[in-house]
């Protein structure tokens, strides 16, 4: 009887701290963007040279964690702490072209900056039109 | 039958040379370029490799400034042993390991140890021109090192005699996205060779001091981060003896955001460029072909 209390209790204590520690990492603080960021137009038109490059760059430095479709459904993602979205719903689709790469440049937690690794503005604006091929 | 293989190799590489010099532009499609010439500079051709080391030669890439990198070069023993070593995985091996960094744009400089030998380098690679789809048909880079040999002093009569030097002008064309070739002449000098007693009772160099040579490496992409690549290295010098074996290598790359991995076949064992172009006895005819892999780490500051 007391090993079965004590055993009742160790998986108590278990599936709490479990549940605590899922619920910890869960909710997501809006990403806030300076106007002045979400206004800035991008310079680069979006053709096929620029989401070729686009492209390139996002099988290099963005799909393991977010997926050759931005569904973040790479296997990576499994291991990050903040959800790493899916960039084909409209929640990121409708961010201006300034807002993807404010976000792209300046990262936040699990995402990467940019600025350093990609310092040329075009490499990112290019980013920011390949992405916009994943709105479906 | 040697030197008729070596003037193949050399006519090789002057063609190649050639090719890439004569061929017009097609990195980037000029009907495109024409439309965004208007809201964009004309600027170089990007990532003619993925890498700065391929295989056993530097490529004409120094990183963007900011770049720390650091390198794990490995070979492992010569396969012809079959299973007995494992296919030389069991065999004594090669390992340099060795740091870079980028101070200014086009400049890398860095230092490593390598096991054989205990040779420390340091070098430094300069980009002197830089691919543009209207200007440069080529990328041109510097890359020099300076090596001290670590062994005991029993191997040197003077201190002098442990350094070694490699200049190679690298010269390299992104000719498609997939395809990029490079061409590196070479130029090796080693302080002290070893001697012998000829019949006469002379004192004389087994090899010269200077030894000139050329490299030329093929990258083909299979994706965006996935690429083979072949590599062929030839000596121009003509040693008294011991007269090194070419170099013939072949391996595939996978890129990532901050990794590159390499994994090849080839002759060359030394790791360090001129005790490879120099002492270089294993033949290709012979398939005494050593398993090596490089990987780089680069980080962004």
């Amino acid at each position: 009887m007391k090993k079965t209390v004590f055993l009742f209790i160790v998986a108590s204590i278990i599936l709490t701290a479990s549940f605590t520690m899922k619920t910890e990492g869960d909710p997501q603080k809006p990403w806030v963007v300076s106007d002045a960021a979400k206004n800035k137009k991008n310079p680069i038109s979006s053709n096929a040279t620029s989401i070729a490059a686009g492209k390139t760059l996002w099988n290099t430095h963005c799909k393991s964690c977010h997926g050759s479709k931005g569904l973040g459904d790479e296997s990576k993602s499994a291991q990050l702490k903040t959800e790493p979205g899916d960039f084909s719903k409209a929640i990121v689709q409708d961010q201006t072209d300034g807002a993807l790469f404010f976000k792209i440049s300046e990262g936040r937690k699990d995402m990467p900056s940019f600025k350093k690794k990609l310092p040329d503005e075009e490499d990112r604006w290019q980013l920011v039109n390949f992405m916009r091929t994943m709105k479906k | 039958m040697k030197n008729k293989i070596k003037n193949i190799s050399v006519y090789l590489s002057c063609l190649i040379l050639l090719v890439f010099i004569s061929t017009r532009l097609n990195a980037q499609d000029p009907a495109e370029l024409s439309t965004e010439s208007t809201e964009t500079k004309i600027k170089p051709v990007k990532n003619t490799f993925e890498s700065a080391v391929l295989l056993d030669n530097q490529t004409v890439i120094v990183p963007i400034k900011g770049t720390f990198e650091m390198d794990i070069q490995h070979r492992f023993g010569t396969i012809n042993n079959g299973a007995k070593d494992l296919f030389g995985l069991f065999a004594p091996s090669n390992i340099r390991i060795a740091l870079s960094y980028v101070p200014i744009k086009n400049l890398l400089v860095g230092a490593g140890i390598t096991k054989d030998r205990m040779q420390t380098d340091i070098h430094l690679k300069y980009a002197l021109i830089k691919q543009t789809p209207t200007k440069f048909p080529v990328s041109i880079s510097y890359f020099g090192n300076m090596v001290i040999d670590g062994r005991d002093g029993s191997y040197f009569r003077y201190n002098v005699h442990r350094f070694s030097y490699f200049n190679q002008l690298i010269i390299a064309r992104k000719i498609t996205e997939k395809l990029s070739i490079q061409v590196a002449p070479s130029l090796s000098w080693f302080n002290n060779i070893e001697g012998y007693v000829n019949s006469n009772g002379d004192i004389k160099n087994k090899m010269k001091n200077e030894h000139i040579a050329i490299s030329t490496m093929i990258r083909y992409k299979l994706s965006e981060s996935t690429a083979l690549n072949f590599g062929y290295d030839q000596a121009l010098t003509a040693h008294p003896t011991n007269n090194p074996h070419p170099n013939l290598c072949f391996g595939f790359e996978k890129t990532t955001s901050a990794h590159n991995f390499q994994i090849f076949a080839g002759n060359y064992y030394g790791i360090v460029p001129q005790s490879n172009n120099l002492f270089n006895q294993n033949d290709y005819m012979k398939s005494q072909y050593v398993l090596g892999f490089n990987i780089s780490r680069l980080w962004n500051y």
